[in-house]
Formats: structure tokens, C-alpha cells, sequence
């Protein structure tokens, strides 16, 4: 019995043996097989995975009542991968699906997809791009009908097997050219150009963010998708469609060149509208090179006789005169050796300040300035800001220095000539005089969203250049001298102030004989400043029409634009008429 | 007494454990390196070593034979045991194999290995005068079926067939006449076929997996055993290096620390290293199979031979998954994977062997 005992446990000792071996092999075979070298190095790569670039989505941007202004568009890209179409050899059907929905020669998409790998050392060809979802979906489901086709092995049926598309977000504008020359534009490649796309480009874009994406079934991809963010803006939609209007209108109207309206709240510095007439629809197929400008903040101009607004701001506050100091008119004066006449080269006789603000004087304006002295003057002009950056947050501001301090230009100054702004350094200025003294920071954002929160911009004060009692009285004498100097302001019911300009434009600085040459006696900057309601400004409104042709006189070519806007102001706005207003304060 | 029964222990098999544990526990630190879900594996694994060698020298010095006398109610409470699982089992991995205790959870069916050998191993000792018919046989498979009918039933296929190795084993050495084999023999090659449908659906697709591999398929089911060649293959004559091999450490090996770890261990030692602990795990059995030789009685033979053929099963099959020589099941490298039960129920078998070995059959005074 032992003996049989010993025979099993023998047996079963040569079959662990025999498993044993076989283990064996199999290890050393692994071990020293190529192909299995081979197979890990595939592995690794497969596994080791790629960095993959996850765009985000841009930011939206909305009015400040959160209508979009900017939103994205999924488009396709459709491109055939040809390891797969060559393996099938269906050049011809792909051909001829994608020529019929994508409306692309035949020709074309045969001859990228007739190609091999070999070839071309690329695996996949861009058939075309920016396809919309609509042909998309045509495609899609013409591609599952090829797939559902029973073929034979022999006869095997035509496939779209290799066409693959993918999507990407494009830049749409819902509200076409609308404020187009502050929002800016995308290409379709994605630069951002001018206006708020291109100066939050950053936020907007939001941060690209790796992901590593490995063909592991067991590593999730559960990366957190960043958004850019997105931005409210202080442009009133309806306000800024109805200004465009507006200015569209009497641009064609008056023959001129062209035409900004900026309308802002002067107590916040926010821009409610910004209204040029160069702007355009951005179609993604636009060409992306279009040089594209926003004269409001990049046009320097003369002003003329608006920045009168300042010059009596500074003696006023300076205590040099009251509105109801005299004075008495020759109609001609020298300053620094330069001669002033009046616009009208005639002299009025005995005036007021307010009467000197009325008829325009620059006779009078000059010899205020004069009498304020160099330093004074200009201390006034740099607290307004004049020569500088007024710091609004759209890309392509410019300014032009001041010239230096001196007799020679005090009395060009003074009435707004032989100085260069943008309409918003202007508007700056200006809107200290509408806000009790205080000078707001212009801006065009004022909430930001981003990661589902929204913060709100706080306003920020540029400086105070006048006392609020100074602001009051002026703006008191330029709702007096408004209704003697422009017959054009037809607003009932609102007292409003303003200040009409024509300026003459200095020559073109390209000219060879630019610094002798006179200005120029053909054309004229037609502009108006007004704000209202007096007794508390709500808004402040800017307007420039460069060389209007029917009349070169801002009160008579500007002004009406000012009412125009100012009457669809007070219904846009909910501003009720002044002894409304009144009654509803006394109650 | 004292200096005898020392002198009777199996140092050399005591020895070659105590140094597979050690390994076992290094390489599961360099599995799970970096993983600090994980991280507290490695003081675990130690813990249960160190209660598996105790195990081991406490089991030695009670003789064996007492086991046999309880052999009866070891058996009911085994059943009992695995009866409870279905009370207070918790599910895991989509089966009921664990019961939780708050100190560790306990696998019984780990357990119920060691309980099927030692009554099996009785009853064969105490009916091998008896007629080696069918009576005999059935009732012996009885037995064994009536433990691994719970098993089944959790359902955990491998310990299953585990036991039914162990029973076939015994009954082989027990002195199974040559006719009936070729029944078993019949029986063997007919029973996947008649089972496979009674299988779950995992189990089915592990099946389906290994005999046709899908050339296409890149994820999922072929996954764990497509990066137990690859990292095996990666290892080469000497290996990657401890905690340099890239399989490893970028945790592309699944499992790694438990049904995988032999491919770890085969890409950081290479084929040296690895078939140096493929030899030690040998060596354990062979020490095993010499005791269950030099055993004075059958009852002794048998435990020693069982507790062999366990640890000789064990390894096989999963050095087999990882050689992808047979379908994915989820049995352990002993003393080497990490898991409490796994360890504990093959200390307690080598236990009972060391037993055996120190009242051996006495040749010398």
C-alpha cells in the first residue's frame, strides 16, 4: 500500500512538474519575445496619452441689461482620415456625399481623399471648415444610412467610413453691426481685434487648460472645463441702436464725412452708447486683416469752442469772474502776441460772462484766459485732463500732449483750438462740470462674470478739477446761454445745458508745408456738449459730424442731433419732465 | 519534550516563508507606491505576517491528531460560518465573500480550504480500511460539496474549484482505483461545458476573453491581462530595478498589488528574480510533500499533502493569469499578494504541517 501510496504522490509531483516547465517557458518566452517588446512599446505610447489643449469658450458679453451682444456659434470642421478611407477605398462616395451637402466640387474632395497615408505623411486631410450644424445633422445621418447598407464580402457596400468632423466655437454678434466699433471683433482663428474683445481678451478667453488624455479605460478625464469669463457692459442696447439711428441720419443729412455720439452717465463714467458711423458686420467669413477704427476714442480732433466749457470752469473757479461779470467786447484782442477775433469777427459791446458763453466769444474767452495767467490756466487744463489718456477700457485710445505751456497758443486754447482729443477725452472733461466737480473714469465694463459669479465694477473718481458750487453755476449759465445760442434745441420740459463748437481743422500733417500752412477755410468740426436735466444731470451727451457740408456751424448741424438723441433720452431713460420731477420731489 | 519537538520543527520551510512574506511585503510597497488610498496596505500586510508566522509556531506545537477529534464540529461551524455570510455579508466586487468585523473583514471561505483538508484528510484516514467503492467516494464528495455549495452560491467560482482540487487530490492519494478515473477523467473535461451556462456573466466573458481574444478590443475586458504581459515582458533577464519599473510605478498594472503582483515582481526582478521566488514557493511545497512523506500516519500525510497541493494550486493559477494561460480568476500568489484571509488560511495550513513535521515518523532516538 505504501508503495502505491509513494506511486501516486509521484504522478502528482510530475504533473506540478510538468506545470512548472510550462510556467516556465512561458515566462522565458515572454520575456525575450520581440514582439512582446514590440506590443509594450505600443502600449506605452498609447497609454502614456497626449496633452491635449481644451480651448474654453469665450466669454459672452451682454448690455447692461443683459442682452447679448456677443455670443458663440458651433461650426464644424470636416476632414477625412485617410488610414481609414484608404483601407475602405471609398474615395468616390465620400466624394460625391460631401460635394452634394457641402456644396464642394467633386473634383476637390476626391482629390484630397484619393490620396494615401504614404503620400502625404499625413493622416488626416481638412476637407473644408466653419460647416454649421444644420448640414452637420445632414451629413450625420447621411452617414448612418451608408453604414446601414448590407454589403457582401465580395461586393462589399459604399461607406463615408474615414469622414469625421469636429466642432469648434466661432464668435457671433446677435445684434449684427450694433456698437460694432466698441465690441470689437473675433476671426474665425480666433484673434481678438479692437474694442472689448480685444482689451478683455484675457478674461474673455478664460485659461487654456491642459488635459492629459491616455487611451486608459481606468483614468477618467473628469478635468474641470474653464469658461472665459464674461462681461456686462454699460451700453444700453436701446439707447445705443437709437443714437446709431440718429447719427446715421444726419451724417447723410449734412453731408458729413462722419459722425460720433457718445452719451454717458456722468456720475458713474458709465458710456451708455458710443455711436460712430464706421462700423460693420462681422460675418465669420469677413476678411480678419479689415482695419477698423472707433473715432471716439482714436479720432484726435480740434474741438473748438466746447472747451470753452473748461476755460470758464477755471475762472470761475479760480474766483476770477461770476456770470455776471462784464465785459466789454472790441471784437478783436491780442494775446501773446497772437490776434483774436470773434467768430463772426465783430465786436458786441458790453456783455456778461453768460453772454460771453451765449455768443461764443472768443474775444472774451481769450482775455479771461489771459487773466487766469499761464500757470493757472493750465493747471486747470491738466486737472480736466486735457493731454491725457481719459483711461477708458477699450483697446486703441490715443492722445495728443499737450503743447508746452506758454503764451504763444493760452488764447488758442482757450476756445479749443490748436489742442488734439478723441471725443471721450472731451466727454471726460466735460462730464466733471455735470457731476457737482467730481470727474468720473469713462469705462465700458462694469461687471464681470466669471466661474458663475458676478462682480460689479466699482466707478472710479479720475480727480476733482472744480468745486461742485463751480460745477453748479456754470452748468446754471450754460442752460441760460443754451437757449440763446441754439435755436435748434427743441427739448420741452427739460432745462438742459450745452455748449455748441465749430472748429477749423488744421491742414493735413502730412503736408510738406504743414507748419506754415493756415487752417483750412473749406471745412469745418461741427460739435455740441450738452447734459441734463439741469438740476441733476442724468446724462451727458457728445456730439462730432466732421465737416459737415450743408452748414459749417456746430449750433446749426450739431445741436439738432443733441435734441434728437436728448428727446429719445428722456423716454429710454424714464426721465420724467422737470416739474414732474419737482412736484414729485416737494410731496 | 521541549528540545525534541525543535528539533523536528522545519526551519527550512519556516525560513522560506519568513522570507516570502518579506518580499511579499516590499513588493506590495513598491505596487502601491504613490497611491495614498492605498498607502496603508504595507503596515497591514506586516501586521498579518507577523500574525501568520505566530500562527505557524503556535499551530506546530499542538499535535495534529487533536484536530481530528473536533473534525465533526469543525465541519458545522464551518458550515455555519459560511452560512452567516449570507446574513452579514457584505457585497463586494459584485459577490458575497466577505464577513465585516470591526477589526478587518474575514474571507471564510479562505478558511473553509483549510477545514476541507484536515476532514477530509480524517476521513480518508479513518476509512482506509474500508472498501474503496462508490459508497466511499460519494461520500466523501458529500462532504466537501456540502461546504462548497455555499461557496458557490456567493458565488466564488475559484475557491470552488480550489476545493474540489483539494478533494480530488486527496481522494487520488487516498487510494482512488484506477477504474473510476476515467469517470472523473469524463467528468472533468464535461463540466465546464455543462456549467458554463450556470455561470454569471463575468465569468462567462473572462471565459469568452481568454479562448477568443478580441483583436480590436483596447479597453476592458483584455486590459488587466494585456499589462500583466506587457509588464512582465518589460522585466527581461534582470529586470527594471525595485520601484523603477514604469508598468508599475505609473499604475498602468491594475490589481497590482494583489492577483497581478507576480507581473510586477517579473518587471522590476526580471526573469532571474522572478524565477528565484517561483523556486522558494517550490522549495515550501516540496518541504511540504517531504513532510507529508516522513508523516508516522495517513491522517498526517494527507494534511501535509493538501496544504502542498494548495499552495501548489494557488501559485499555479495565478502565475497562470499572469502568463494569460488561463482566464482571469481571482486567486492570490501566496504569502506574496496582499490579503488578510489568503495569508492566514495558508499559516494555519503550514501550521498543521509544521505539526506533522515535528511528530514525524521517528527514525533516530
Amino acid at each position: 500500500m505504501l508503495s502505491d501510496f509513494e506511486l501516486r504522490t509521484n504522478i502528482i509531483k510530475v504533473i506540478f512538474s510538468m506545470v512548472a516547465i510550462l510556467i516556465l517557458g512561458r515566462i522565458i518566452g515572454l520575456q525575450t519575445n520581440k514582439a512582446n517588446r514590440d506590443f509594450q512599446e505600443y502600449w506605452e505610447y498609447v497609454s502614456s496619452g497626449y496633452e491635449e489643449e481644451i480651448t474654453p469658450a469665450r466669454g459672452l458679453i451682454y448690455d447692461r441689461y443683459g442682452t447679448p451682444l456677443a455670443t458663440n456659434l458651433t461650426v464644424y470642421e470636416v476632414n477625412v482620415n485617410l488610414e481609414k478611407s484608404n483601407f475602405v477605398g471609398n474615395a468616390e462616395t465620400i466624394a460625391s456625399v460631401l460635394s452634394r451637402i457641402l456644396d464642394i466640387p467633386y473634383d476637390e474632395v476626391f482629390r484630397k481623399t484619393n490620396v494615401s497615408v504614404k503620400e502625404t505623411g499625413f493622416t488626416r486631410k481638412i476637407i473644408t471648415s466653419f460647416i454649421d450644424q444644420e448640414r452637420i445633422d445632414q451629413l450625420a445621418l447621411t452617414y448612418d444610412e451608408y453604414e446601414n447598407l448590407n454589403g457582401t464580402k465580395k461586393n462589399p457596400a459604399p461607406t463615408l467610413y474615414g469622414v469625421e468632423w469636429t466642432p469648434f466655437l466661432i464668435r457671433q454678434y446677435p445684434e449684427e453691426e450694433l456698437a460694432s466699433n466698441v465690441i470689437g471683433s473675433v476671426s474665425k482663428y480666433g484673434d481678438a481685434r479692437r474694442g472689448v474683445e480685444q482689451q478683455y481678451d484675457e478674461l474673455l478667453s478664460g485659461v487654456p487648460s491642459k488635459s492629459l488624455q491616455t487611451g486608459l479605460p481606468n483614468v477618467i478625464h473628469d478635468d474641470d472645463w474653464p469658461k472665459g469669463s464674461s462681461l456686462v457692459l454699460t451700453i444700453d442696447r436701446e439707447i445705443q441702436r437709437t443714437v446709431e439711428d440718429i447719427l446715421d441720419f444726419h451724417v447723410d443729412e449734412t453731408g458729413s464725412l462722419s459722425g460720433v455720439v457718445i452719451v454717458s452717465d456722468p456720475e458713474t463714467g458709465d458710456v451708455l452708447a458710443m455711436a460712430t458711423t464706421s462700423r460693420y458686420d462681422r460675418l465669420p467669413d469677413n476678411d480678419p486683416r479689415i482695419e477698423f477704427v472707433n473715432p471716439a476714442i482714436e479720432s484726435l480732433y480740434e474741438p473748438g469752442s466746447v472747451s470753452k466749457v473748461l476755460t470758464m470752469a477755471a475762472a470761475l473757479d479760480a474766483g476770477l469772474v461770476t456770470p455776471d461779470t462784464p465785459f466789454l467786447d472790441t471784437g478783436i484782442v491780442e494775446v501773446g502776441g497772437v490776434t483774436v477775433y470773434n467768430w463772426d469777427r465783430v465786436g458786441h459791446g458790453q456783455v456778461t460772462m453768460t453772454g460771453c458763453m451765449e455768443l461764443s466769444l472768443n474775444v472774451c474767452l481769450a482775455s479771461v484766459a489771459r487773466d487766469l495767467g499761464v500757470t493757472t490756466f493750465y493747471e486747470y487744463l491738466d486737472a480736466f485732463g486735457i493731454g491725457h489718456r481719459s483711461g477708458i477700457d477699450l483697446e486703441g485710445e490715443r492722445i495728443y500732449p499737450l503743447a508746452i505751456p506758454g503764451e504763444g497758443n493760452l488764447a488758442a486754447h482757450s476756445f479749443g483750438q490748436a489742442m488734439n482729443l478723441a471725443p471721450i477725452q472731451m466727454v471726460t472733461a466735460i462730464s466733471a462740470v455735470a457731476n457737482d466737480g467730481v470727474m468720473m473714469a469713462p469705462r465700458i465694463v462694469r461687471s464681470i462674470i466669471s466661474n458663475g459669479r458676478q462682480y460689479d465694477l466699482p466707478p472710479k473718481v479720475i480727480s476733482k478739477p472744480i468745486t461742485a458750487e463751480t460745477a453748479h453755476t456754470l452748468t446754471e449759465m450754460l442752460t441760460v446761454s443754451l437757449q440763446g445760442e441754439s435755436s435748434n434745441i427743441e427739448v420741452d420740459g427739460y432745462r438742459l445745458a450745452g455748449k455748441t463748437g465749430t472748429a477749423q481743422i488744421a491742414p493735413y500733417k502730412g503736408h510738406p508745408e504743414y507748419d506754415i500752412l493756415p487752417y483750412r477755410t473749406d471745412a469745418t468740426n461741427a460739435s455740441f456738449v450738452g447734459w441734463g436735466p439741469a438740476d441733476d444731470p442724468k446724462f451727458l451727451v457728445y456730439v462730432w459730424l466732421e465737416e459737415p457740408q450743408t452748414s459749417p456751424w456746430g449750433s446749426v448741424v450739431a445741436a439738432p442731433v443733441f435734441s434728437d438723441v436728448v428727446n429719445e433720452l428722456v423716454v429710454l431713460m424714464d426721465i420724467p419732465p422737470d416739474a414732474i420731477r419737482l412736484q414729485i420731489a416737494n410731496q | 519534550m521541549k528540545r525534541e519537538f525543535w528539533r523536528h520543527f522545519d526551519f527550512l520551510l519556516f525560513g522560506s516563508v519568513a522570507f516570502l512574506c518579506v518580499f511579499g511585503v516590499l513588493m506590495i510597497r513598491s505596487a502601491i507606491a504613490g497611491n495614498i488610498v492605498l498607502a496603508g496596505l504595507v503596515q497591514r500586510q506586516i501586521i498579518y505576517d507577523l500574525i501568520g508566522l505566530v500562527i505557524i509556531i503556535g499551530l506546530s506545537m499542538i499535535d495534529y491528531h487533536y484536530w481530528a477529534s473536533i473534525s465533526h464540529i469543525m465541519y458545522i461551524f464551518m458550515f455555519l460560518f459560511l452560512g452567516a455570510v449570507f446574513v452579514l455579508g457584505a457585497v463586494t466586487f459584485g459577490s458575497v465573500r466577505w464577513i465585516e468585523t470591526g477589526l478587518f473583514n474575514i474571507q471564510p471561505s479562505e478558511f473553509a480550504k483549510i477545514v476541507i483538508i484536515l476532514v477530509l484528510a480524517n476521513y480518508f484516514h479513518t476509512h482506509q480500511d474500508q472498501k474503496h467503492d462508490l459508497r466511499w467516494i460519494a461520500t466523501s464528495l458529500l462532504l466537501t460539496f456540502g461546504l462548497v455549495a455555499w461557496i458557490l452560491l456567493q458565488p466564488n467560482l475559484s475557491t470552488s474549484i480550489v476545493i474540489f482540487v483539494l478533494w480530488f487530490a486527496l481522494i487520488w492519494l487516498s487510494g482512488l482505483p484506477m477504474k473510476f478515473l476515467w469517470w472523473f477523467g469524463a467528468a472533468g473535461v464535461l463540466t465546464p461545458f455543462a456549467a458554463f451556462p450556470f455561470l454569471e456573466e463575468y465569468q462567462q466573458q473572462r471565459v469568452i476573453t481568454f479562448l477568443f481574444p478580441d483583436p480590436n478590443a483596447r479597453h476592458g475586458n483584455t486590459y488587466n491581462v494585456d499589462q500583466a504581459l506587457v509588464t512582465i515582458g518589460s522585466g527581461g533577464w534582470f529586470g527594471q530595478g525595485y520601484g523603477h519599473s514604469t508598468q508599475v510605478q505609473l499604475r498602468y498594472l491594475k490589481v497590482r498589488h494583489t492577483d497581478f503582483i507576480f507581473s510586477a515582481m517579473s518587471a522590476e526582478f526580471g526573469f532571474v528574480g522572478t524565477v528565484l521566488i517561483l523556486a522558494l514557493i517550490g522549495f515550501v511545497i516540496y518541504r511540504c510533500f517531504r513532510t507529508a512523506r516522513m508523516a508516522s500516519d495517513l491522517y498526517g500525510a494527507l494534511i501535509a499533502y493538501g496544504v502542498g497541493v494548495l499552495m501548489f494550486f494557488q501559485a499555479a493559477v495565478n502565475v497562470g493569469v499572469n502568463l494569460n494561460l488561463i482566464p482571469v480568476t481571482g486567486l492570490t500568489l501566496p504569502f506574496i499578494s496582499y490579503g488578510g484571509s489568503s495569508l492566514l488560511s495558508l499559516s494555519l495550513g503550514l501550521g498543521l504541517v509544521e505539526s506533522v513535521a515535528a511528530r514525524h515518523k521517528v527514525l533516530e532516538f
